[in-house]
């Protein structure tokens, strides 16, 4: 099962093609293995992607020409004979510029292949710099920065912004918790930084992330919820990416769930994100709702001993309420609890799985849906952002 | 709300005739960065001190998470989990990450280290801080640059399970983009409940990280405000004059004679 996804957020397909078609097919394929799963030895890549040896001989010495990847003896040998030689990707062969635009901050990373964080910026954003203009200038500046540091140039930006996005030009439509509406982000960042930019919803980034590098790895049905200002979601569906009409997803956060619930921004009443988003958990913990992450954190550490029954009653219920739903909707394998989320006291995630089994009939059907924690915790959408990138990235190494 | 960490009621510190420190409130929130700053000689590296067991406060009380304590030694403060990071890069040059991490707190027994241990933990600490520019833990810190240094320095404080940590200037010897990437690190201190203490001269710094601003003016704390209520150039006032508007010290004329 290939955890790549093509351009269009359809897997990339392998047909019929002219030689250097298909070498140039076989080497970003043999890339993108070591990119996702690290380094291994030819034999396994022989076995993983049904070439014959000689065929991954001829593409592992041309990456090694070029630099990409180095070859080693293993220092663990099974069994008698030659031992395979072990492929290595060079991390600094290719990088990426990564952002997450997130409500009170802007979190930047230079990411290598395999994923390697090669440095990383952040800044808050204050009502004065959350601006548009104000945040493509920083990341301008921030870029060079990093890329002078670090010494690699980036061949691609990945950018993740909590709202309605358009895919294909990296249009921002409206990120209400921004205060954004109708920004040509792609086009403006594209055009300061001079590189092809990608720009795509957080929490579809985020769904990206735990498939390719976090707890999802195997599945191909999951859900990433996260909550931060907001609450999004993310769906992957039989491995790629679930998206509605011209390409745009829906958003979880705005399901309506309580009927006589407070207004929310989006002009509904109720919706999910209102009741499970930051501002409720601050409500619930007696915090003021601007409270830092750091005090949330802090806070609901201090409940950790024995949580429930305590404040969190009432926000578990229709985090419970709403995950029930998500799952009777989608019938995933996983569902990845992010970002503020990945906070929770353990007990209170454990209540919530045995509540979810409990009430939902599809997760009995397929043998129980698992809920996670993200791995990933509060970087889960900068991986993304960075595996977005690399996408077209790999492919041209 | 639970209490703050740490919290200094009324302190009072002299060294001979010169009062440096005049009834400092000064308190410090889990969660959160509190940004210390003052123009050089208000008191904020005695400030610091005190509260890391250097020198002994003459007079006031110190919290730590509600209860009253006394620090007399810096290993009280270690006890406590307090942790301070200097300016200076205090890290043993000729020893490698995980030796200075666990200077003088070694694992294992008098006669036979647990090396391998101390390693995993230190490779776990520093992953656990995202921190993947420093491609091994044996390296000699004396091959580190500065920032990766502030790094280690920092992780080390991780390492102790630290509740509070006080850095004095840990980007004053660094250059733009090492800065960055300290206080990128800074920040996820914070993200993961401790309450971080930063002192700096730059006020961009602190208005990049900080979430509260603590302004010591002649050895009085003139002002303690949340980072988003104010403006820059309020803080420069409050370092420089000691009062800006309506925050900071009483103006003049306001005072009845």
């Amino acid at each position: 099962m290939s955890r790549a996804w093509g351009a269009n957020g359809v897997p990339a397909l392998s047909s019929g093609a002219r030689p250097d078609e298909v070498r140039r097919h076989n080497r970003a394929a043999l890339l993108r293995r070591l990119h996702v799963a690290g380094p291994c030895t030819r034999a396994t890549l022989a076995a993983e992607l049904g070439l014959n040896r000689s065929t991954i001989k001829a593409v592992v010495d041309g990456l090694a020409e070029s630099g990409v990847v180095t070859e080693a003896v293993p220092v663990q040998r099974s069994g008698a004979g030659r031992p395979s030689l072990m492929v290595i990707p060079d991390p600094e062969a290719a990088a990426v510029l990564a952002v997450d635009i997130r409500v009170e901050q802007v979190a930047m990373a230079l990411v290598g292949i395999g994923g390697q964080i090669l440095g990383r910026h952040s800044w808050n954003l204050h009502r004065a710099t959350r601006t548009p203009g104000e945040v493509i200038t920083h990341i301008a500046e921030s870029a060079q920065l990093l890329v002078e540091e670090v010494a690699v140039p980036a061949r691609g930006v990945g950018v993740s912004v909590p709202g309605v996005v358009r895919r294909a030009d990296g249009w921002v439509h409206e990120a209400p918790n921004l205060g954004w509406r109708d920004v040509a982000l792609g086009e403006r960042l594209g055009a300061v930084l001079k590189l092809p930019v990608q720009v795509a919803n957080d929490a579809e980034l985020g769904a990206l992330a735990e498939h390719v590098r976090g707890n999802a790895r195997e599945l191909t049905d999951i859900v990433y919820i996260s909550a931060e200002r907001g609450v999004g979601g993310g769906v992957i569906s039989g491995g790629a990416p679930l998206r509605g009409t011209r390409g745009y997803v829906g958003e979880l956060g705005h399901i309506p769930v309580r009927p006589d619930g407070r207004p929310c921004y989006c002009g509904s009443r109720g919706c999910w994100e209102t009741e499970v988003g930051e501002a409720a958990l601050c409500r619930a913990l007696g915090l003021p709702e601007s409270s830092a992450r750091g005090v949330i954190v802090a806070e609901l550490r201090s409940l950790a001993a024995n949580p429930m029954p305590g404040p969190l009653d009432e926000y578990v219920e229709w985090l419970i309420a709403g995950l029930v739903g998500v799952v009777n909707m989608m019938a995933p394998e996983m569902v990845v609890l992010g970002d503020l989320f990945t906070a929770l006291p353990g007990p209170v995630v454990d209540h919530v799985r045995r509540q979810v089994h409990e009430r939902s009939l599809v997760s009995r059907a397929i043998g129980g849906t698992r809920i996670e924690i993200s791995p990933l915790g509060r970087d889960a959408k900068l991986v993304g952002a960075a595996e977005l990138a690399f996408e077209p990235v790999l492919g041209a190494v | 709300m639970t209490q703050p960490i740490l919290a200094l009621r009324g302190v009072n510190k002299s060294f001979g005739a010169v009062q440096v420190l005049h009834d400092v409130d000064f308190t410090v929130r889990a969660g959160e960065v509190t940004a210390l700053v003052g123009d050089n000689g208000a008191g904020k590296s005695t400030l610091v001190k005190c509260v890391a067991g250097i020198h002994p406060v003459d007079r006031g009380e110190i919290f730590f998470d509600g209860e009253p304590v006394h620090i007399t030694s810096p290993t009280d403060a270690a006890k406590l989990g307090i942790e301070v990071v200097y300016q200076d890069l205090a890290l043993a040059d000729n020893l490698d990450i995980v030796q200075n991490m666990f200077l003088g707190r070694e694992r294992g027994n008098p006669w036979m280290l647990d090396e391998a241990e101390m390693e995993q933990a230190a490779r776990r600490t520093l992953a656990s801080l995202s921190v993947r520019t420093v491609t091994s833990v044996r390296m000699p810190v004396s091959a580190l640059s500065g920032g990766q240094r502030q790094t280690v320095a920092i992780a080390k404080a991780v390492l102790w399970d630290s509740k509070v940590i006080m850095l004095d200037e840990p980007t004053a010897a660094l250059g733009v983009a090492q800065t960055r990437q300290v206080l990128d690190l800074v920040r996820r201190l914070a993200e993961q409940g401790l309450g971080v203490v930063l002192i700096s001269h730059n006020m961009a710094d602190v208005f990049e990280v900080s979430d509260r601003i603590a302004t010591l003016y002649l050895g009085r704390m003139v002002a303690d405000v949340a980072t988003k209520d104010v403006t820059h150039s309020q803080v420069v006032e409050l370092i420089t004059a000691g009062r800006s508007g309506e925050l900071g010290l009483a103006r003049p004329e306001a005072v009845t004679i």
